[in-house]
């Protein structure tokens, strides 16, 4: 029409002017035992006693301590870090009584309300009672440092699934866990891969024998919730020839003014023509308005496809945390294995967010998929960082990248810093970038529909990150509807 | 149902309506003619509330509520619904999926409970059907890919899904061929050709008013109305221009 | 930058740092600046070494800037472009490397102010065991509302002995920018040369017109398109 006139946008106005509350900022009134305070080889020893580990652990360890001793602090991802004091902080924290509950029954009922007030199943009743057709889940319930529960465990068993933390496993599967540990993320990895080594406290094991398709959804919540606590779990996942493997993983933490650390490890190994699906809906605390408080996500996720036609298929929404550095990664070393990243970040306020993936190709054939959606808005800044790797002996790989960004008002950044190296001339590598925002045409035009400003943003998010989310098993896609909704409060004003 | 009374407004602090009257009363079809550069489509969208339409004098009631003190979303809720001359694409979001929660975050304003996933379906092919639109067309996402004309009937659509009060439709003839003409008139015919809903209609040309007879036409010029009349006000005009009418 | 650089520097990843050594300390840049609505065109044809030119595009103004990069041992451009308000800078690049070469252009668009647009074209030719390399990086600061800035970055590896890098970054401020980029790393395409050998034209020459056809459009509207095209194919010629 004639009256075309460009409006001003008038996005981000009160961005910063409201906090979006955080659904899951109570701290829950639990007895705590603590380790000692700071980190040290006695630290360690700790630690390791406290889970009644083999020496071959305890060694392994103190090894990694040692070579953490060593290694500076990574400064290239585009975050800014304040220095971590990691003699104030506590590297052991479980409730207190038990260090491992044999059934439900003897968890501290305060911690199972802490688990029905995120809204998890922990009980098998409830999930029983659930809506009929539902489909089962079997959930681990790591709380601060101790698995609390594991559930479904007998089902799983009579189906081969081994399904345990991971100190029941080093205990109990030492073997299994000896084969595979480290094998994918090595200990001297990386600066916060060799701390994870030294000090992880709990985590889950899962083992799929060969040609099993494990019956269910395997689900983790991480919650930390006592104070100066970091959170180092640790996770393996073993999909042996044929096996079939969908794992969910969620976390949150309460609501504290000071820096709280995660630094976990992920490792996943599928052998020929096994596949794994990991699904994580990371909603750690981000910090206030202002950006005090939050948790520091410094997580180390690789997966190596080690068989042929083995597949391996990261989804990530990342909402949550202050700061969050991680690359689930994808090492093909199998003939026409698949590597898939499909994620979501979502940064508001003072939120920094650099996380992307590798996707190193060494077996012919093989092929991957990227889709990265990044989603910024307060003063926060969002990174995409990835590497895609052919290597010469690689012949006949695909790689398709597709990197989207959407920037929600003039105080935020959005950065793409993809890598591509390839040393195979028949490998067809594509990339594509786009940087958009939310028009006010869009938002008027939902708004006269009858949604409120917050709803039209959200739908609109949710368009944009829809590639991703439908990627998602069915309960965890309407979660993570929700809660890129409630991260982005305030953001449009 | 709607009153407007000396309405005045700017975009971009330029005046482009200057003291503008019109009553619409629930029974009733109006459409608004003019030249371009009358204030036409500023009409709607300051009735819709769009950011940057800026009322500067003047009041508008609608059912006897004070328009310019509600959100764009409320005012959408209150019934007033806009039939967009340029609808927006909203990538990835379908339209059933766009529809179900916009129809039933109007029903939460009015404290009634949400339709669910069938009885909202029931509803949704019902309406496509009265705009012979296919099903399929509502699972894609709102406006993407579509044909100019594909999206004036998904328009009608979701006015046939909203089920509002008053609809102003802003040149939903344009980029219109004949049958969806026809099925776009026959569409508003039968979801607002009610005596309890009113219809305003904005439009260059004659041509949709044969499909959707209006009680009155009114010729804007200026940011005003400059003459008012009966269907064959829009007669006249078609043969004698806007000049000779608004001089 | 007083000492060499190491690996670790994003610049430098792919760097040939032994022929370096020996090019070192490297010039400053040639630095121009365009003059509110003037314009600015350069074709550069580097044939081993390191270039370093630095743009300043004042308001308005126009630069097109047209490269083709080959190397004996190691050739690198380092293009650096800040644009303020309505600038617009256009750079289409060649790269041929082969034998144990290593060619790199190295970009960096600044689109310091609002309505400024850019363009980069690089396509590169990788046989041998050599490598080519194309770090791009378009900056958008705050406020630099209304950028329209492009990368295209494709690349042909003749041998699996070669390699090509790409690293199209893009650091974004501003929230209305329409900034993309697209990179594609392949080889010939097998049907293109079969339809030419099925026309009679032998495999070397239709391997030679396809990559002509490949990287002719880096040329495009460049003022000297005819002597940078010849050279490159004289390049090119050499390196098959």
């Amino acid at each position: 029409m004639s009256e075309d006139i460009e409006i001003k946008d008038q996005a981000a106005r009160e961005a910063a002017a409201k906090v979006a509350e955080y659904e899951h900022g109570w701290v829950a009134d639990i007895e705590q035992e603590y380790g000692p305070k700071g980190l040290s080889e006695d630290t360690v020893r700790y630690i390791s006693a406290k889970k009644d580990e083999p020496e071959w652990m305890l060694e392994w360890r103190l090894k990694a301590y040692r070579h953490w001793l060593t290694m500076p602090m990574p400064d290239w991802a585009k975050l800014n870090i304040p220095p971590i004091d990691y003699q104030n902080a506590y590297y052991w924290a479980a409730p207190k009584k038990k260090d491992g509950p044999k059934s439900l029954d003897e968890v501290d009922p305060e911690i199972l309300r802490v688990y029905e007030k995120l809204g998890i199943p922990l009980a098998e009743q409830e999930v029983l009672a659930g809506v009929e057709g539902a489909r089962k889940i079997a959930v681990d319930a790591v709380f601060d440092s101790v698995s609390v529960a594991t559930t479904f465990r007998k089902e799983l068993e009579a189906a081969g699934v081994i399904f345990r933390s991971i100190s029941e496993a080093i205990r109990e599967y030492p073997e299994l866990v000896k084969k595979w540990l480290g094998r994918v993320v090595p200990m001297a990895d990386n600066y916060f891969a060799a701390l994870n080594c030294a000090v992880f406290s709990d985590g889950t094991f899962v083992y799929v024998p060969e040609g099993v398709r494990c019956p269910m959804e395997l689900s983790t919540y991480f919650r930390i919730n006592a104070e100066n606590t970091g959170q180092f779990e640790r996770t393996l996942i073993v999909a042996d020839k044929g096996a079939y493997v969908s794992y969910l993983e969620g976390c949150t933490a309460p609501q504290r003014d000071e820096n709280q650390l995660h630094a976990a490890v992920v490792e996943l190994v599928a052998l020929d023509d096994a596949e794994i699906k990991y699904s994580t809906v990371q909603n750690w605390y981000p910090g206030d308005a202002q950006g005090k408080g939050g948790i520091y996500n410094f997580v180390t996720k690789r997966a190596l496809c080690q068989g042929k036609r083995s597949k391996v298929s990261w989804t990530q929404v990342e909402t949550g945390s202050a700061i969050t550095w991680k690359y689930p990664s994808c090492v093909l070393n199998g003939e026409d294995s698949v590597g898939e990243f499909y994620s979501v970040a979502v940064t508001n306020n003072y939120q920094q967010a650099d996380t992307g993936t590798k996707m190193i190709h060494n077996g012919k054939g093989s092929r991957s998929t990227i889709v990265s959606k990044g989603i910024s808005a307060g003063h926060s800044q969002n990174t995409y960082r990835g590497l895609v790797r052919v290597g010469a002996n690689a012949e006949g790989v695909r790689n398709f990248t597709q990197c989207d960004s959407l920037l929600l008002g003039k105080t935020c950044g959005a950065h793409t810093v993809p890598y591509i190296e390839v040393r195979n001339p028949t490998a067809t590598i594509e990339h594509e970038a786009t940087t958009s925002k939310i028009s006010d045409d869009q938002l008027f035009y939902a708004m006269q529909r009858g949604l409120d400003t917050e709803s039209a943003v959200a739908l609109i998010v949710n368009g944009f990150a829809k590639e991703v989310l439908q990627q998602l098993p069915m309960e965890f896609a309407v979660e993570a509807q929700k809660l890129l909704g409630i991260s982005l409060e305030g953001s449009v004003g | 149902m709607l009153q407007i009374t000396n309405l005045h407004a700017s975009v971009a602090d330029k005046p482009i309506l200057k003291g503008l009257n019109l009553t619409i009363n629930a029974g009733e079809v109006h459409a608004i003619m003019g030249p371009n550069g009358a204030g036409k489509s500023t009409t709607g969208y300051v009735l819709g509330g769009r950011p940057g339409y800026e009322v500067t004098e003047g009041s508008a009631t609608f059912n006897g509520q004070d328009l310019f003190a509600l959100d764009p979303h409320e005012r959408a809720a209150s019934g007033l619904f806009l039939g967009f001359q340029y609808p927006v694409e909203i990538p990835g979001v379908s339209n059933l999926q766009f529809l179900r929660e916009a129809l039933n975050s109007q029903r939460k304003f009015h404290d009634l409970p949400p339709l669910s996933g069938g009885e909202f379906l029931k509803l949704a092919k019902e309406k496509a059907g009265l705009l012979k639109m296919d099903m399929d067309m509502l699972k894609r996402p709102v406006n993407v890919g579509f044909s100019g004309g594909e999206k004036k009937r998904a328009e009608m659509v979701q006015m046939g899904i909203l089920d509002p009060k008053l609809a102003i439709l802003d040149e939903t003839d344009s980029g219109l061929d004949i049958d969806a003409l026809r099925i776009c008139g026959e569409g508003i015919n039968a979801i607002m050709r009610k005596p309890d809903k009113a219809v305003l209609l904005i439009t260059h040309y004659q041509r949709l008013l044969d499909y959707v007879k209006p009680d009155f036409v009114h010729v804007l010029a200026g940011g005003r109305i400059v003459k008012s009349g009966g269907p064959e006000l829009a007669l006249a005009l078609e043969e004698g221009g806007y000049e000779g009418v608004a001089a | 930058m007083i000492t060499l650089p190491t690996r670790k520097a994003e610049e430098w990843r792919y760097a040939d740092l032994g022929a370096l050594e020996t090019l070192w300390p490297l010039p400053d840049a040639e630095s121009v600046t365009v003059a509110a609505g003037g314009e600015f065109a350069r074709a550069i044809v580097n044939k081993g070494g390191v270039v370093r030119l630095s743009l300043t595009l004042e308001a308005g103004a126009k630069a097109a800037v047209h490269v083709l990069n080959t190397a004996d041992t190691y050739a690198r451009i380092e293009i650096e472009a800040t644009l303020h308000e309505g600038a617009d800078f256009h750079l289409g690049g060649v790269q041929l490397s082969s034998g144990d070469q290593t060619a790199e252009i190295v970009t960096t668009v600044r689109h310091i102010e609002p309505n400024a647009t850019s363009h980069q074209m690089i396509r590169s030719v990788a046989g041998g065991t050599s490598t080519a390399s194309v770090l791009g990086k378009v900056y958008v600061a705050k406020g630099a509302d209304g950028t329209d800035g492009s990368q295209s970055v494709r690349a042909m590896l003749l041998d699996r002995t070669a390699q090509a890098n790409a690293r199209p970054e893009l650091e974004i401020y501003a929230d209305d920018v329409k900034c993309a980029h697209g990179c594609a790393i392949g080889e010939l395409d097998a049907n293109g040369l079969f339809y030419l050998a099925a026309r009679g034209i032998e495999p070397a020459r239709a391997k030679a017109l396809m990559l002509q056809a490949f990287i002719a459009e880096a040329f495009d509207g460049a003022a000297e398109k005819d002597n940078l095209t010849a050279a490159a194919q004289a390049a090119l010629e050499a390196l098959l």
